[in-house]
């Protein structure tokens, strides 16, 4: 829908709307930073090799995911549990690759390819709010999705190389950086009623499933039965 | 966990993240998508987000914790706040993080 420029407006340059992407994206890379230190302290300490740590960053790209595999492979979890448990903590990437999907219409398949390698809850907020705003384009999103992606896996050689000297990252209040930035971005999606009706219905949900269903499923069965409910309500 | 089992891991989860996130995005741009799933997906960001939050604030690292033991739950009220004044992404960040090392100290 905004990726084709109104006719008036010379379309600025890729370049430009590129660099507005990295601009856009550049407070999830300060977000970024110490939380993936902190993901490379810890893998230090549990046998990871620092070319291993930026490796696991650089390809899954998956903040609580990887953390989750960390606290996996620290309980003593086989190879197939961890991947397989991550999987479903990331499950929701299908929701949120959905949701993008009407604003990559036009995207030739590469680009869309590296649109969804580089998408995390972070980037998805808030290049849905751009779009919300009428701004984001190919450009602008892989311009969010580069910066993002150098911040994670700077933060995680930077902490996987300084392991020993940074010592426990949880000093640092490292653990409440995610929650800051997603309660950030939460606040950001509530732009009415309805969408703040919606927050509190799935927070509720989000407890509840947290009570009744095994571990990570409440992640995608809290969000999908909130927009359920709501899209019922709202019709 | 040996230096072999850690690089499965990695490719692991290397594969199933981009298995996970690109299809959906691919295939669903390429059709024509009903009215109501349209609407449906338009509240999966502000829902998936209060459940990341939910999840982060409620129980952190896997246990429950009672609002007047729980840093997390205030200090993303304020951080929540910084937000909704500020409109900064970073300040609020930045500034959550600070409250939360404050709160910790505060409630031990």
């Amino acid at each position: 829908m905004s990726s084709t420029p109104s006719k008036q407006e010379p379309c600025p340059p890729r370049r430009v709307r590129f660099a507005r992407g990295v601009a856009l994206g550049l407070p999830i890379f300060l977000g970024y930073l110490p939380v993936g230190a902190a993901f490379g302290v810890v893998a230090r300490g549990l046998g990871f090799s620092v070319v291993q740590a930026a490796a696991c960053s650089a390809t899954a790209l998956a903040g609580a995911g990887q953390l989750i595999a960390l606290t996996l492979i620290e309980s003593g979890a086989a190879v197939l549990a961890v991947v397989v448990t991550t999987a479903v903590v990331n499950l929701r990437y299908v929701l949120f690759g959905a949701a993008m999907s009407a604003h990559v219409t036009g995207v030739p398949l590469p680009g869309q390819a590296f649109l969804a390698f580089t998408l995390t809850d972070e980037t998805f907020a808030v290049n849905i709010d751009d779009h919300r705003r009428g701004l984001a384009d190919a450009w602008s999103m892989a311009g969010v999705g580069v910066i993002a992606w150098t911040g994670w896996v700077l933060g995680t050689t930077a902490g996987a190389l300084a392991a020993g000297w940074i010592g426990d990252p949880t000093r640092y209040g490292v653990q409440f950086a995610m929650p800051a930035m997603f309660t950030a971005l939460l606040v950001a999606q509530a732009e009415d009623r309805r969408h703040v009706a919606t927050a509190v219905l799935a927070a509720t949900l989000a407890v509840a499933c947290m009570l009744l269903l095994p571990d990570p499923w409440y992640l995608i069965a809290a969000p999908m039965l909130a927009a359920t409910i709501a899209t019922v309500m709202h019709r | 966990m040996s230096a072999n089992a850690i690089w499965l891991v990695i490719a692991g989860m290397a594969i199933t993240n981009f298995v996970i996130r690109f299809p959906s995005l691919a295939v669903l741009s390429r059709a024509r998508l009903p009215e109501w799933l349209r609407r449906w997906l338009s509240f999966i960001p502000v829902s998936a987000m209060a459940t990341l939050v939910v999840a982060g604030v409620a129980r952190p690292d896997g246990a429950w914790l009672g609002p007047t033991e729980n840093p997390y739950l205030w200090a993303a009220l304020g951080t929540g706040l910084v937000y909704w004044r500020t409109r900064s992404f970073l300040g609020a960040t930045l500034g959550g993080v600070v409250m939360f090392l404050a709160l910790r100290a505060l409630l031990g």
